[in-house]
């Protein structure tokens, strides 16, 4: 250990006390020597009404509860139909084929990612002299800043630690929808959170007029 | 019993909470409400009102339920019960109570009524004396060994993969660090009496599939990897006997390894002269073949192998992300930090979001494998945000990745947590 100041020694010294409260050797109770019953509870959840239900009901109930299906992140109708096959395969599900699409469309029904075309469409000259560029910064500064910077250019006290760093926002040659777009969903591979669950379509709207603001007056 | 969780500080002032949406009171309703429903039946669909945590992503509510033996865990899935800690239990026990520890559990065909006195486990395969060993049996004839790990499941903190992975949506609370009481698993391999040529040793327990066609949940490793003082055949934690949903009456205790290993109502220990070949090790919990253990995001890896040990974490364990703390004074962070069992030698504490860097003091040393609490100190600036990183590196020099590994399976999470909080 390196040398201490005496003022360290004695927060170190009283540190350590209060740690050194637990003996390392703990009596273990009584063995038990009569039998342990438990009674686990029902399940939680049941599947949502659907075109296909009846077909989820009769066959992942089998072995688990529904809440397997509620807690995923919303998949691909590609990534579902990988997991129904799986169950087949590899653990024995009993379903037969020709029940598996039927399957497979009521699970994307009920948690998959929204398909790109059902993203709002913003027009490209929509920023320009509206009033939403203060509330856009006021959005940045809350959640963008930390790593993008107040400059926007990625160079933010977390942005700089992360690889790849965070995008210089004043050189991108993205369009707002495509950037919107990155906002809303995040961008896989680098620290870029989703966001489209914390702000408000408004928010992210204003939040890119900021941006756009920013490259603008760099 | 004495009791093995220590409060050695608590001085931090603001919001102790472990991720947002929990708050005490939320949990005090669902200790009220959690084991009504348990008495009287639970419905089949929970409450909108019922209390729920909230992880921080997408379909991260997660219903605070009481499960036998436990206290109001967040639940993510039922049948087979998962259940993950709130993560204020990190911050108020360095060893996690017995009835807030995480359960995991991939079939549903559980026994849920167990006889310590029929109970009997079994040794067989490449040995010279095949054993049939009484719970009693197991306590009186071997010696009894006592040592602090982590159980930490491999799946832990997969919800924050970017982009996400199918599995078992945890957020940081399915671990857990436990005192095990048991015996040495090589004593009793000892008295079995391994032959030459021995390669791995299969673990199994009582579960069991419920379709016909669903692979029996079991495990193996390499014979070396067992043959040691700390792998234990664990009767106790923290003093008191396993919850069953940790594994009453027996549970495998594999320091510095996964959960996976770590074979729950332990009932069946088999030694191969063969590598398994079974569907839990050669085509579940794998890693890509290389040391990073990751591939490009959305990739799949062309070689993998099992999973094995863990690296090395920490964590902040009483400051929120968004919370507000008080300037013009010292705060104190505080934090867990733990690895594969080389032991933590330090940790790194920043205010600034990793520009600066400060060494935090350890607490107690229970042993290598054990949780070690660490805390550091700063004083806010008034009006300032902050961006709290602890940065853990261990004996033989390893430390934590600024930058999270992807893989396919959502594991191996190690990388450096940043808490965003705000003076004022």
């Amino acid at each position: 250990m390196p040398g201490f100041t005496k003022q360290q020694g004695l927060l170190i010294l009283w540190v350590g006390l209060l740690f050194l409260s637990v003996t390392p050797w703990v009596m273990a109770e009584p063995p038990r020597e009569t039998p342990l019953s438990v009674t686990l509870p029902s399940d939680l959840m049941t599947f949502q009404p659907g075109p296909g239900r009846e077909i989820a009901a009769g066959f992942c109930l089998i072995c688990h509860s529904a809440d397997y299906i509620y807690m995923q992140p919303p998949h691909s109708p590609q990534q579902w139909e990988e997991i129904v096959h799986k169950m087949q395969r590899a653990f024995g599900c009993p379903i037969p084929n020709d029940q598996i699409p039927t399957l497979v469309e009521y699970l994307v029904s009920q948690n998959a990612i929204q398909p790109a075309s059902s993203l709002p469409r913003v027009a490209e000259s929509s920023f320009a002299g509206t009033g939403t560029v203060e509330q856009g910064r006021q959005v940045y500064e809350a959640h963008c800043q930390s790593c993008h910077g107040s400059t926007g250019k990625g160079d933010g006290p977390v942005g700089r630690m992360l690889i790849p760093p965070a995008a210089d926002l004043t050189a991108t040659t993205k369009a707002d929808r495509e950037l919107l777009h990155i906002i809303q969903n995040g961008k896989p591979g680098t620290a870029m959170p989703a966001w489209k669950g914390t702000l408000s379509p408004g928010e992210l709207t204003a939040v890119l007029a900021y941006i756009r603001d920013l490259a603008r007056s760099h | 019993m004495s009791s093995p969780q220590d409060e050695p500080l608590r001085i931090q002032p603001g919001r102790v909470l472990g991720s947002p949406g929990i708050t005490r009171r939320s949990l005090l309703r669902a200790a009220l409400i959690g084991g009504g429903l348990t008495m009287a039946g639970i419905p089949l669909t929970y409450a909108k009102d019922a209390p729920t945590a909230t992880l921080p992503f997408k379909r991260g509510a997660r219903p605070l339920v009481t499960f036998p033996q436990k206290r109001p865990l967040m639940v993510m899935t039922t049948r087979p019960p998962q259940l993950e800690t709130p993560f204020h239990v990190f911050n108020e026990h360095v060893f996690t109570p017995n009835d807030a520890f995480f359960v995991r559990w991939h079939l549903a065909n559980i026994p849920t009524t167990i006889d310590p006195s029929a109970f009997r486990l079994h040794v067989r395969g490449h040995v010279r004396r095949p054993l049939s060993l009484s719970l009693h049996e197991l306590r009186t004839q071997f010696e009894e060994v006592q040592l602090a790990a982590v159980c930490q499941c491999a799946g832990n903190s997969r919800g924050f993969f970017k982009p996400r992975v199918p599995g078992g949506q945890w957020g940081n609370g399915a671990m857990g660090n436990a005192l095990w009481t048991g015996v040495r698993l090589r004593d009793i391999l000892d008295r079995a009496g391994i032959k030459p040529g021995a390669v791995q040793v299969r673990f199994n327990g009582l579960d069991q599939p419920v379709a016909e066609g669903t692979p029996d949940f079991r495990k193996s490793l390499n014979v070396e990897d067992v043959l040691n003082d700390h792998v234990l055949v664990a009767y106790a934690m923290n003093g008191g006997s396993l919850p069953l949903l940790n594994g009453f009456p027996l549970r495998l205790v594999v320091p510095g390894w996964y959960a996976t290993y770590w074979i729950k109502m332990l009932s069946d220990i088999e030694v191969l002269n063969s590598v398994d070949d079974g569907f839990w090790m050669t085509q579940a919990y794998r890693l890509p073949a290389d040391p990073c253990g990751c591939v490009e995001p959305g990739e799949h890896p062309t070689r993998t192998v099992p999973i094995g040990r863990m690296p090395v974490r920490s964590f902040m364990t009483n400051v929120d992300h968004g919370a507000t703390i008080p300037s013009g004074k010292p705060v104190v962070v505080r934090g867990i930090a733990f690895d594969q069992g080389y032991g933590i030698d330090r940790v790194l504490f920043s205010s600034d979001g990793g520009t600066h860097w400060q060494r935090a003091m350890l607490g107690h040393d229970y042993g290598d494998f054990s949780f070690r609490q660490w805390e550091a100190r700063f004083v806010p600036v008034a009006g300032r945000t902050y961006h709290l990183q602890s940065l853990a590196i261990n004996r033989i020099g390893e430390s934590q990745r600024f930058s999270a590994r992807w893989n396919p399976g959502g594991y191996l999470r190690n990388a450096v947590e940043t808490v965003q909080v705000k003076a004022i």
